[in-house]
């Protein structure tokens, strides 16, 4: 296979919550735990979990959003981005450091209806990017909007148009051509489909495989839906209450799940075969809350093959078969 | 292909705002009248916009035409010399000609030479102590709004009055939002301790009681104009934080800030390029009724009398002397009508400016 593009290692976020008359640390979500994955050079990773999961906070975490935004919080682990210049750990950088890979690594957003200023036009979008990170002069920034908007099938007189004047999809599309400014390496693509209409997202999923193929991207791809996740991913992560409890190719996931909440997950999806109908596994109780989770595997309390020592021990993620690990120490027993 | 910029929100609302013809009139109305109290030395001045005297142009109203009559090293305003007038007793004038009388001199030479008068030819500092009676003169055909104490003309400093009010109000405005925007930015985008100390620091000032500050002020320095506008501009700032400061709490959460640090953005273009076009809304409306709030400051400073220092034209040292002689009625009834509409218009603008900024296009101000 070919070479590895983002390595995460053992990323664990953590919020503080604030409270009392001091405004100190009362508690603390804990949002991401342990999280590992490797995303190859021009491969899709998809991250498939519920809401409140930590697919989110993972994609933001690599993005220094949450260094930049969110005050006490806490990352640990590594996240080692493999530049031309060789490997570097993102979380160790300052944010001047971090601002040189910012060219490599870009962001596509869930709401295309905040993520873009609504003061500015398209044109002046699209061009932050490229006034700061590149030296080109006005003339070559207006050519490269205008071949951005075209590819991201933009007609090129939008450029002048303020946000406003767009549907969800075509925002988007603004939000995709403002990420791909500069020629980044790594999409961080966190739900860029799950705000549009179904219609819309087909167009949009289409757009980004294509731009895969035309600039060699590399997409790690947050979603929930699972049909998308399923259509977009070459491998697949899931996550259960901050944790990976699962990651394979998307054919092993989908087809063999082996992970009960996976089981779950995708006994979920809609068949539109009613030959290849099974009984959906229903899961018992709610999704715990990240400030109070269970001790032990955190989905002991609505497995549905849980036993005692489920409790007791957090499972690792382990490796079942060919590239396919799952983190429930159960599997080895049945 | 043509490219043509589509409007931008901030030209969409100047649309809005200009089909609320109430506002949108009262606007054109006060614009023009304060464009025109910049034109004031040609409207309301005793001296003359042209005068043509020996098939020489003179323009006392925009030129001040300075000489040393006499020699004695003295610069003077001279031209009473220069045209040969002649007062009482055919005595020969010297130092600023009197350019009302010299109209008629003129015509009684009955030659080439002639004197164009603004349409209101009193300046608001002149005194007409040669008029019969005592001051403050009642209303006439002369002095439209009569003479105030000091025997000068009501309507030339009611005029002269208007400009000074809103050039004090505007400025004021002006500069306290300079750094009521750059303070609340700092406290909205940053938060945390730095936002609650600056908040707490903001309120301490804010609680300086204002009037008590200015009255002690004045009694230390004489005031004047760009003094006071410091003075009133220190004390004004801090409400406008408070409003910036909100919305900058709810802007930065926003994605497109996100989107922004993503891009590379360093904190000042992320804070007065992402984040502040997009929290001007409340403080845009607030303005017309800060100028009011301004306007009517400045009346009530003058009326104490800690105000524009004396013999600045000002609506509020009318009013003052309205106190000391109410009899005269004319000295209260000019300034307070003059206040009202002028008050009156702002606050038309200032609901129509509201209105515009209204994202519900039906909602109406009941």
């Amino acid at each position: 296979m070919s070479e590895i593009l983002l390595e995460v290692k053992n990323l664990s976020v953590r919020f503080p919550i604030w409270g009392g008359i001091l405004r100190q640390k009362i508690a603390e979500v804990r949002a991401v735990e342990n999280v590992s994955f490797t995303i190859k050079k021009g491969e899709t990773l998809g991250l498939v979990g519920e809401s409140g999961c930590g697919k989110t906070t993972t994609a933001k975490a690599i993005c220094h959003i949450l260094k930049e935004t969110s005050h006490g919080v806490v990352q640990e682990g590594e996240i080692i981005f493999h530049s031309e210049n060789g490997p570097v750990n993102l979380l160790s950088l300052n944010r001047k450091e971090m601002r040189f890979y910012r060219r490599e690594i870009q962001m596509i957003f869930q709401d295309p209806f905040s993520s873009l200023n609504p003061r500015m036009t398209v044109s002046e979008i699209i061009q932050r990017p490229l006034k700061i990170h590149t030296k080109m002069n006005k003339k070559e920034r207006r050519t490269r909007v205008t071949d951005l908007l075209e590819k991201v099938g933009l007609q090129p007189e939008y450029a002048l148009r303020y946000p406003h004047e767009f549907s969800g999809g075509q925002r988007q599309r603004i939000g995709i051509a403002r990420a791909l400014a500069v020629r980044p390496k790594l999409i961080i693509a966190d739900e860029p489909v799950s705000a549009l209409d179904v219609s819309v997202q087909s167009q949009v999923i289409n757009l980004l495989e294509d731009l895969q193929d035309e600039f060699g991207l590399t997409y790690l791809f947050v979603a929930h839906d699972l049909s998308v996740i399923n259509h977009v991913s070459d491998r697949i992560s899931v996550m259960y209450l901050g944790r990976i409890v699962e990651t394979g190719s998307a054919e092993q996931v989908y087809s063999s799940p082996l992970h009960p909440y996976s089981q779950a997950l995708i006994s979920a999806i809609p068949q539109t075969d009613p030959a290849k109908r099974s009984d959906r596994i229903m899961l018992k109780g709610e999704i715990p809350s990240s400030m109070n989770k269970p001790s032990g595997c955190s989905f002991n309390p609505r497995c549905p093959i849980a036993v005692a020592e489920c409790s007791t021990k957090i499972p690792e993620l382990r490796e079942m078969n060919d590239h396919h690990s799952a983190a429930c120490d159960l599997l080895e027993l049945k | 292909m043509t490219l043509k910029k589509s409007a931008s929100p901030q030209q969409l609302r100047w649309r809005r705002f200009k089909r609320l013809k109430r506002g949108y009139y009262s606007f054109i109305i006060l614009f023009t009248l304060y464009l025109l109290s910049f034109l004031l030395p040609f409207l309301v001045n005793n001296r003359a916009i042209v005068v043509k005297y020996n098939d020489k142009y003179y323009f006392p109203g925009l030129v001040n035409y300075v000489h040393d009559t006499f020699n004695l090293g003295l610069a003077n305003i001279y031209l009473a010399d220069e045209f040969n007038q002649t007062g009482e007793n055919d005595d020969p004038l010297f130092g600023e000609a009197n350019y009302r009388l010299l109209s008629s001199q003129f015509e009684e030479e009955s030659g080439d030479n002639y004197v164009i008068m603004p349409p209101v030819p009193f300046n608001p500092i002149e005194n007409f102590l040669s008029l019969d009676g005592n001051p403050p003169h009642s209303p006439s055909s002369i002095h439209w709004f009569g003479t105030d104490d000091s025997a000068r003309d009501v309507f030339a400093r009611l005029a002269y009055g208007f400009r000074i009010s809103i050039s004090f109000a505007l400025m004021i405005t002006f500069i306290s939002y300079f750094f009521g925007i750059i303070v609340g930015a700092f406290l909205g985008f940053y938060g945390r301790w730095f936002d609650i100390l600056g908040q707490r620091l903001v309120e301490i000032w804010g609680a300086i009681p204002f009037l008590y500050t200015v009255i002690i002020l004045s009694a230390v320095f004489s005031p004047s104009f760009i003094l006071l506008v410091v003075i009133m501009s220190i004390f004004s700032w801090m409400g406008i934080t408070y409003y910036i400061r909100g919305e900058f709490y709810r802007e930065k959460t926003k994605d497109y800030v996100s989107a922004a640090i993503v891009t590379g953005e360093n904190n000042l273009t992320i804070m007065f390029r992402h984040i502040l076009p997009n929290a001007l809304t409340p403080i845009i409306t607030f303005a017309p009724f800060a100028i009011v709030g301004s306007i009517a400051s400045l009346v009530a400073l003058d009326f104490l009398g800690f105000g524009l220092p004396v013999p600045t034209p000002s609506w509020g040292e009318i009013l003052k002397q309205a106190k000391a002689s109410l009899r005269d009625w004319h000295l209260a009834v000019f300034p307070l009508v003059a206040m009202f509409v002028t008050l009156q218009l702002i606050v038309f603008i200032g609901e129509a400016v509201r209105e515009a900024f209204d994202p519900k296009v039906f909602s109406r101000l009941r």
